[in-house]
């Protein structure tokens, strides 16, 4: 193993929190929110992989594998959608639908 | 016996039920005979009992209250006492339905009033015939409900609806101290057995049978209009006239004075009692025979005269002349029934009219009326040889046999009152019958029934005398001998023969110089300008007119303190405290419960922030379970 967990779980974090702020930050644009929830992802991918070499099992690796067909299902269900908004009301800013109000 | 007992209570009761619940559908006649029928035939039933009656009875008609020892059976106790109130209650009672029909005929509402009014009946027969207190407290309410029923007869009146209140209420005062004597008495003795609690007077420590009097003292002073619940009789006067004849002058107003008398063997044996008592009606009975001085309603002026006249049976019964009082209750039974009648015919005359000072001259329009109300006025102002001559002579002879300052004082003052009643019942008589007529009321006519059930009473009151005879007449009183042997009624203390001569003579003085005076005041000459006086309202009048303002005294000690207290209570305290309390609870429920609403504002961005700080949160706690 050359490269520690520790370095593995340090960089996953920075990517994981960078994806939060970003999605926080961001939310003019549903689309960059994506992206943003694609870097978190990723981290946590990164966690996965990182735990897999680290105890010499599989089981990280076949979680990783199972993430990606994840996303790329929610990424299409969710482009679709925002294909939809975008139709519905000429706008992707988050913070123009708020019909879900209590 | 037991099956006349029966029927004397059972007769009205049967009457008045069967007019409450039937008397819509029978037509007027049927129920108008009902009413009346019952009445005489009670009465009947009294006269067969009297004629076979040979001592005191009791007799247990069935079961009512038993619970552990306490046993209050319906038993009725029949003596002469009881005997002689059932024979006048029942009589008089049954003139007066019979003027009913009469006072009545256009009232549409003569089924409740009949109803009530043989209720009435069954419930004074059961307060006098009762054996035991419990019974008696009874027909006390009963009597009590009735008499707050009639007085708001005509209830539409909001006036006449408050003077029912206010005597219900009144009442309910005295009623309420009676009741705690019924229950402190039980507790003593283990009994409410009437018989049974008057032979245990030397087994009660003196100081607690003084409270059980005052206790009693006060129960019948609410029912008898004493002071110093006298206020609610002459506000009475609101109920048709028949009825304040029934109710409210010949039998209700006694059931206080018969009550002292019967348990005069217990609370008799307390000084201190029998000086309150004596007291009680002695200041009532000058008390209200002022105020009658200055009263212009006809009907008031009985009422005033009715509470003074008990003043003196409870004077009598104070200072232990038991058969006086109740020689003068059953005369002024017969005679204050009378004068209101009288009073009834006049005020249907006059289409309505009670001001006296609008009437004047119907002796001559009114000969039927006037010639028995003269009688009855004659016996009211205790004029020579009628029975209210020898009758409230009964009681001041009672009054001067005992001695010493305080009664001395007392019997002055009911001197001095008998010289009052005599100087109001004549300006009554003469402002009304007298005179010229001043005004265009002319009478209207009369049903003669309403005129002819005055000629009896005016017999029995003129002639009331002959029932007791003084004694120095050479024989027994009737009454005297009739009643001296039930307990406490015996062993008088008699004036001497010479002193009770004396006392006649200044008596009848009395009554002759108030006759003089009111002679002089009202009629020929003079009467123009009394009567321009009296109606103009002299100075000092208003304070007699009002009854010494006790009403207002009444409003300023208990009703306005009252009245403030339910208002702060209703407005501070239930408004402004509970209701306002839980009302800011409630309100800061909602505002706390708005706090965590503000941020469900539908946006993606505030969850999202919740998220993040959740996250944050968790994280913050880690590191410091990692460090710590």
């Amino acid at each position: 193993m050359i490269v520690p967990l520790e370095h593995i779980l340090i960089l996953a974090g920075l990517l994981f929190f960078l994806g939060m702020g970003g999605m926080l930050a961001w939310r003019a644009n549903l689309i960059m929110m994506l992206v943003c929830i694609e870097v978190m992802l990723n981290a946590v991918m990164l966690v996965f992989v990182g735990g897999s070499a680290r105890w010499g099992t599989a089981d990280g690796q076949l979680f990783a594998i199972f993430i990606m067909a994840l996303t790329s299902a929610e990424v299409s269900l969710a482009l679709a959608m925002v294909v939809y908004l975008h139709r519905r009301r000429k706008t992707i800013d988050t913070d123009r639908f708020s019909e879900m109000k209590g | 016996m037991n099956i006349y007992l029966a029927l004397i209570l059972l007769l009205p009761l049967l009457g008045g039920l069967c007019n409450a619940l039937l008397g819509r559908l029978l037509p007027r006649r049927v129920g108008v005979i009902v009413a009346c029928g019952v009445i005489w035939g009670a009465f009947a039933c009294a006269v067969l009992a009297f004629v076979g009656f040979t001592g005191p009875v009791r007799v247990e008609l069935g079961s009512w209250l038993a619970a552990f020892s306490f046993q209050a059976p319906i038993a009725l106790y029949l003596d002469q006492l009881s005997l002689g109130l059932t024979l006048m209650i029942t009589f008089v009672c049954g003139l007066i339905h019979l003027y009913s029909v009469g006072y009545m005929q256009d009232d549409p509402a003569w089924a409740r009033y009949f109803a009530l009014l043989n209720i009435f009946v069954f419930a004074m027969l059961t307060l006098v015939l009762a054996e035991n207190l419990p019974l008696l407290y009874l027909g006390w309410e009963g009597v009590g409900f009735c008499s707050y029923a009639l007085i708001g007869f005509w209830y539409t009146e909001e006036k006449n609806a408050t003077a029912g209140r206010k005597a219900f209420i009144t009442t309910r005062i005295g009623d309420t101290a009676f009741g705690i004597a019924i229950v402190w008495m039980y507790q003593l003795s283990g009994s409410v057995s009437i018989t049974h609690l008057n032979s245990m007077g030397a087994l009660i420590p003196a100081a607690v049978v003084t409270t059980l009097g005052l206790l009693l003292l006060a129960g019948a002073a609410g029912k008898s209009a004493q002071l110093p619940l006298s206020v609610w009789l002459p506000d009475a006067m609101a109920g048709p006239t028949p009825v304040s004849a029934q109710i409210h002058a010949a039998t209700m107003v006694t059931a206080g004075v018969y009550l002292l008398a019967r348990m005069f063997p217990l609370i008799g044996s307390s000084e201190t009692v029998r000086a309150a008592i004596a007291l009680t009606g002695g200041i009532t009975a000058f008390y209200a025979a002022t105020c009658a001085c200055c009263q212009r309603d006809l009907k008031r002026i009985l009422a005033y005269s009715t509470i003074s006249q008990i003043g003196y049976m409870v004077l009598g019964v104070g200072v232990g002349a038991l058969p006086g009082a109740t020689f003068h209750l059953l005369t002024h039974a017969f005679f204050k029934a009378l004068l209101f009648l009288g009073a009834g015919c006049v005020i249907t005359a006059l289409h309505h009219q009670q001001d006296i000072f609008r009437m004047g001259g119907l002796r001559t329009k009114l000969a039927a009326v006037y010639w028995p109300f003269l009688a009855g006025a004659l016996c009211l102002a205790g004029f020579p040889l009628t029975g209210g001559f020898f009758s409230k002579d009964a009681i001041l002879g009672g009054v001067a046999a005992q001695g010493g300052a305080l009664y001395g004082g007392l019997l002055l003052l009911g001197l001095f009152t008998a010289l009052l009643t005599s100087f109001y019942t004549f300006r009554m008589v003469f402002v009304v019958f007298h005179g010229e007529q001043e005004h265009s009321l002319s009478p209207g006519p009369l049903p003669q029934i309403m005129t002819l059930t005055l000629v009896p009473l005016a017999l029995l009151g003129l002639c009331g005398g002959l029932l007791n005879l003084p004694a120095y007449l050479g024989y027994e009183g009737v009454l005297d001998g009739f009643l001296g042997s039930i307990p406490g009624f015996g062993g008088v203390e008699q004036a001497s023969h010479a002193d009770e001569i004396a006392l006649q003579i200044v008596a009848a003085t009395l009554s002759l110089a108030g006759l003089g005076l009111a002679w002089s005041r009202y009629t020929g000459s003079r009467r123009a300008d009394a009567l321009a006086r009296e109606a103009t309202g002299p100075s000092g009048a208003g304070f007699l007119l009002n009854g010494w303002y006790l009403d207002n005294l009444y409003w300023a000690l208990v009703i306005n303190p009252f009245n403030h207290l339910a208002r702060f209570l209703w407005k501070r305290w239930d408004e402004a405290g509970i209701d306002g309390t839980l009302d800011g609870l409630a309100r800061l429920t909602a505002r706390l419960g708005g706090l965590p609403a503000a941020w469900s504002t539908g946006r993606v961005a505030t969850s999202l922030f919740g998220l993040a700080s959740g996250v944050a949160i968790i994280l913050v706690y880690l590191v410091w379970v990692t460090l710590s």
